[in-house]
């Protein structure tokens, strides 16, 4: 394993092209938040601001790896078949597992350097945000994860299929079902899960005359109305591994006065948004408080106080759904070219020769 | 003990979809002898090798490599087994030395027995100066030894060598030759597949011949010697020379450079054509066999398959 792995690695090592992908990375990440910075320097400040560039530069490092990872791992078997090189190792003693998860770890840990690279901006952007250090290392972790998935998704279609563009596109399809296609699907599925439902709303009085200045008075009423049942669909968008990452942050308290703290944040909405579909529409509603405000002697506003209860964000994580999806994919393309690399062989992949 | 080592290999057969690479072959190559593979091109040679390298199963037959079945067996077969693969990919980016290391931590040799495993061998394949320099400035005589060197790393009780001389210089050719000869002699199973044949004659002891994925002939390189073929004559004055192989009553055919070839039974029977010929004051230059010993054999039963 460790022969493999560092079989890969110097090959990688010794090639420019490597390089210059990682300058040219290091610039791109550095640009975004440059960007974020100068395009939220007005919006807000203090915490607001951190977290958003936090939020923004952690966003595009996933987006960034989701189009690198799959080059690093699509080519890793065919690409040695092709070239001749994958027979003279299969000849020796190291087992299929050993090739394969040499390859994997190769091609991960050139995926980790890229990762590694935008560390400083990830670290300044927690340093300018206030924001927990503990934050970094979770992010971190599952990022480094979600690259190490998608490297092994690449190498198990590589070891499946002839042409190393074939297995790139590939690999490039199932990232782009993960991160786009189940956004889809989830928008796709909602005349599915819409139903006219009955719900009881504390509602306004039934004759109520609204031109008059009496504070209406709230009552339950059964109302027929439009519920988007997303708790029944959520786990697509936990599929997402843009939802796993914006999914492992806190939750960010909600703060009533400044909305437009968090709203700048990409991961903290998407957080909030899964979040929401998980819990799903409610099935008692408050149609009534806040229609009228009276102001007592001392100018003070009273409201009645809702019997409703205010609906709570579910505190049930959603990104170890989404995690443990990935990594089962993950290990089944391992499995699946453990099982191609198998000699001797019993069939050969369509138009290749063995050596 | 002596016939469970080498490599044994009956009725094997393999089919790639419709073409049937492999239809019947039988093959025994013993220890301390090189084994010549010949056969025209796609005649099975490569995919046997394959086979008998542990790389891929057979549909059908025993194989027996250094005592073990590759199939069933197959790490123990792999670790005394050589293969030098007839495409030598290479890892472009790593040097000489690094490509021999890495295949010696491959057969879990240690690093410090790899190492100086990795600076024999290239010694041994007269690479030592180039052994720092990219795999990818070698040319491809030099790649081939390379490939040599890395099929002997783990000291392999056979050595499945797969057009070996293509690309070599005539030096490298020689140092093949000697190389092979060498372990050959040390007790090793050599078989070395060619369809160059004029270089197996000279390293050769036993010949299999392959044809359409059968065995069609085994031979041994010596009886062949002994077998009747085709010498090439040569004389300053070929009328004089026709006129006595006439007078003489041997059948002789005339070749494109004035020169006649004659069908012989044997060296002792050149000895004596020539010896007659002198004796009756033909200008002889010279007596050799026309083509090698194997190349004859093989187009011998090119013919009989017509």
């Amino acid at each position: 394993m460790r022969t493999v792995a560092q079989l890969e690695l110097r090959q990688r090592l010794r090639s420019t092209r490597w390089k210059v992908a990682l300058v040219v990375w290091f610039v791109v990440v550095g640009a975004i938040t440059a960007l974020a910075v100068g395009a939220l320097g007005d919006v807000g400040d203090g915490l607001g601001l951190g977290s958003s560039i936090f939020g923004i530069v952690v966003f595009f490092v996933l987006f960034l790896g989701l189009i690198v990872a799959p080059t690093l791992s699509s080519a890793a078997v065919n690409g040695d078949r092709n070239a001749g090189t994958l027979a003279t190792l299969q000849a020796t003693l190291l087992t299929p597992a050993e090739i394969v998860v040499g390859k994997l770890l190769a091609a991960w840990a050139a995926a980790l350097a890229f990762l590694v690279a935008s560390v400083p901006f990830i670290v300044w952007a927690i340093l300018a945000g206030g924001l927990n250090p503990l934050l970094l290392l979770a992010t971190l972790a599952v990022l480094a994860l979600e690259l190490g998935v998608v490297c092994a998704i690449g190498l198990g279609f590589s070891a499946l299929v002839t042409k190393t563009s074939g297995s790139g596109v590939l690999t490039y399809l199932v990232a782009g079902a993960l991160s786009v296609g189940t956004l889809l699907v989830f928008g796709l599925t909602v005349p599915a899960i819409t139903a006219e439902e009955q719900v009881r709303a504390w509602d306004v009085e039934q004759g109520y005359d609204w031109e008059s200045d009496e504070p209406p008075v709230c009552e339950w009423q059964t109302v027929e109305t439009t519920q988007v049942h997303t708790e029944r669909t959520w786990w697509l968008l936990a599929a997402n591994p843009f939802v796993v990452v914006a999914d492992v942050q806190p939750v960010p308290p909600y703060d009533i006065d400044d909305p437009a703290a968090t709203s700048a944040d990409p991961l903290a909405l998407i957080q909030t948004g899964v979040r929401a579909a998980r819990t799903g529409p409610a099935d008692e509603v408050d149609w009534c408080t806040g229609m009228h405000v009276s102001f007592d002697a001392d100018g003070q506003a009273s409201a009645p106080a809702s019997p409703v209860e205010t609906p709570e964000l579910s505190t049930a994580p959603v990104w170890p759904w989404g995690l443990g999806l990935h990594l089962l994919l993950g290990l089944g393309a391992v499995a699946v070219a453990v099982r191609r690399l198998r000699i001797p062989a019993y069939s050969l992949p369509r138009g290749t020769r063995v050596a | 003990m002596e016939s469970s080592r080498g490599i044994h290999a009956v009725g094997v057969r393999r089919a790639f979809g419709e073409v049937q690479a492999l239809a019947d072959v039988r093959l025994e190559a013993r220890p301390g002898r090189v084994t010549a593979l010949v056969g025209p091109n796609g005649s099975g040679k490569t995919t046997l090798l394959l086979v008998l390298a542990g790389l891929l199963v057979p549909d059908a037959g025993q194989v027996s490599v250094a005592g073990f079945d590759p199939v069933t067996e197959g790490p123990q077969a792999r670790a005394r087994t050589g293969w030098m693969p007839d495409v030598f990919g290479t890892w472009d980016s790593l040097t000489a030395r690094e490509v021999l290391t890495t295949v010696a931590a491959a057969y879990r040799l240690p690093r410090d027995a790899g190492a100086a495993r990795a600076a024999e061998l290239l010694d041994l394949v007269h690479l030592t100066e180039l052994a720092d320099a990219p795999a990818h400035v070698l040319s491809r005589g030099q790649k081939q030894r390379l490939g040599l060197a890395r099929a002997l790393v783990h000291d392999p009780d056979v050595l499945l060598l797969d057009e070996p001389a293509s690309g070599l210089d005539p030096r490298s050719r020689v140092d093949l030759r000697v190389l092979v000869r060498e372990l050959a002699a040390r007790g090793r199973t050599v078989l070395v597949s060619s369809h160059v044949l004029t270089e197996l004659d000279e390293m050769a002891d036993d010949a299999v011949f392959l044809s359409g994925g059968r065995t069609v002939a085994t031979q041994s390189v010596t009886a062949a010697q002994e077998q009747r073929r085709r010498w090439r004559l040569a004389a300053l004055d070929a009328a004089a020379l026709r006129a006595w192989l006439a007078a003489a009553g041997v059948p002789a055919v005339a070749a494109d450079d004035g020169a006649v070839h004659v069908d012989l039974a044997g060296d002792a029977a050149a000895a004596a054509l020539l010896r007659d010929a002198v004796t009756a004051g033909v200008p002889v230059t010279s007596l050799a066999p026309a083509g090698g010993l194997l190349e004859q054999a093989y187009l011998a039963l090119e013919e009989e398959r017509r």
